[in-house]
């Protein structure tokens, strides 16, 4: 029988911030700009991007902000540190994909009061040590692109019938797909699979 | 009579045409949590309708102030999130001043009807839409209650959801996002689609 990891292991905070507890598919979070963007393998990686960036750096401005100042003030901090950090993240991604920053449009704006900055930093990140903080924080963004590329690519196969804007000849095209309402079904859908290969892992695991 | 036309067609669209949750999935998160309590959904609904509704305005008067456009656009988030501290900050000073119960009963979800997407977005949506003072209030209030009308339409069956009787791996989250896909694909055919065949 396999040792099961303990509560703040490497390994297991790894595998909660990329499987366990992963932002969108399980925690549901950062949604609209992944149903609203990621329609292909390119744009996904644009968003993924974006968010790393983003989500990265304003988290970790943020853990310094000291923890007198009334919540009230905090999360307003919080969200101006995120507009501060937008400005040289849209600068740097506008220089080397411009294409795909223009596609996103308001949904990039948009990340810097996403439910990692808002949520998740008062009530997870920020009670623990800095470097367990970090590592997940890190992990965290990792499980959330991992996702976001893969809903991007999958939604490229069968909604327009190609893979990183190669054709590869789908016998059917499900369109739909390209649209808000068919990331919503393929996201429930993947949540319900990861859901299915959570049971599965600790089925071994206890095994 | 003019005006009035304008202004229903305004709302009508930004409730339900444009709705903030089925057409651009503006705060989905936010109505993920807010729909697990039913007793806070009619509070959370005139709280967000009440800071979209004042944010939109305060961003048009920042329009005439500010040039946001082109490469300034980049200082938007900024000014936005001025803007909405501020409306936050005084919100919640009014409501200690001189409505205490209030205060205590919504200060725990005061900042989540604030800082979300639904919120946010809609300052970059009317701003980059609206021209008249008139269409930012509009559609600000607009924005407010179509966001109600997505939180309570999910909500009614967030019980059914999370039932038992539900498969585990389709239990709550996933079967949530799907409900919502539908619910957005039904809101969609109010914007019109012509068969390509």
């Amino acid at each position: 029988m396999e040792k099961i990891p303990e509560e703040n292991s490497c390994k297991n905070i790894i595998f909660n911030a990329v499987l366990k507890k992963n932002p969108i598919l399980v925690s549901g979070m950062v949604i609209a700009p992944a149903v609203m963007t990621a329609d292909s393998f390119s744009s996904a990686v644009t968003l993924s991007a974006a968010f790393s960036l983003i989500t990265f750096f304003t988290l970790l401005i943020s853990s310094f902000v000291p923890k007198k100042i009334v919540y009230t003030i905090r999360i307003i901090m919080y969200a101006f540190i995120g507009a501060l950090v937008y400005v040289p993240s849209a600068i740097a991604l506008e220089y080397f994909i411009p294409d795909g920053i223009e596609q996103m449009g308001i949904f990039f704006p948009l990340l810097i009061i996403n439910s990692l900055i808002v949520s998740r930093s008062e009530s997870i990140f920020f009670l623990e040590t800095k470097g367990k903080m970090m590592l997940d924080i890190i992990f965290c963004i990792i499980g959330y692109d991992a996702a976001v590329i893969l809903f991007g690519i999958i939604r490229e196969i069968i909604g327009s019938g190609a893979a990183g804007e190669k054709i590869i000849g789908m016998p059917v095209v499900f369109s739909a797909f390209t649209e808000p309402f068919g990331g919503f079904i393929l996201l429930g859908a993947m949540a319900a699979l990861l859901r299915v290969l959570l049971a599965f892992i600790k089925k071994v695991r206890q095994k | 009579m003019e005006i009035i036309k304008n202004i229903l067609l305004a709302a009508f669209t930004s409730v339900i045409v444009e709705n903030t949750i089925f057409s651009r999935a503006l705060g989905t998160s936010t109505l993920i949590l807010v729909a697990r309590n039913r007793k806070n959904i009619f509070g959370f609904g005139i709280s967000v309708t009440y800071i979209t509704a004042v944010v939109s305005v305060l961003t048009y008067f920042a329009g005439k102030i500010f040039d946001l456009s082109g490469d300034s656009y980049i200082y938007a988030p900024l000014v936005y999130i001025l803007i909405l501290g501020a409306v936050y900050i005084l919100t919640l000073l009014g409501l200690w001043r001189f409505a205490v119960t209030l205060f205590v009963k919504i200060r725990k979800y005061i900042h989540m009807s604030a800082f979300n997407c639904a919120v946010l977005g809609a300052m970059f949506i009317i701003s980059k839409y609206c021209e008249t003072f008139t269409d930012y209030l509009v559609n600000g209030i607009g924005v407010g209650l179509g966001f109600v009308l997505a939180v309570y339409i999910t909500a009614i069956v967030y019980d059914r959801i999370y039932s038992e009787k539900v498969p585990y791996s389709f239990r709550g989250f996933p079967l949530m996002m799907i409900y919502i896909g539908i619910l957005s694909m039904a809101f969609w055919g109010f914007s019109g689609h012509i068969a390509n065949y």
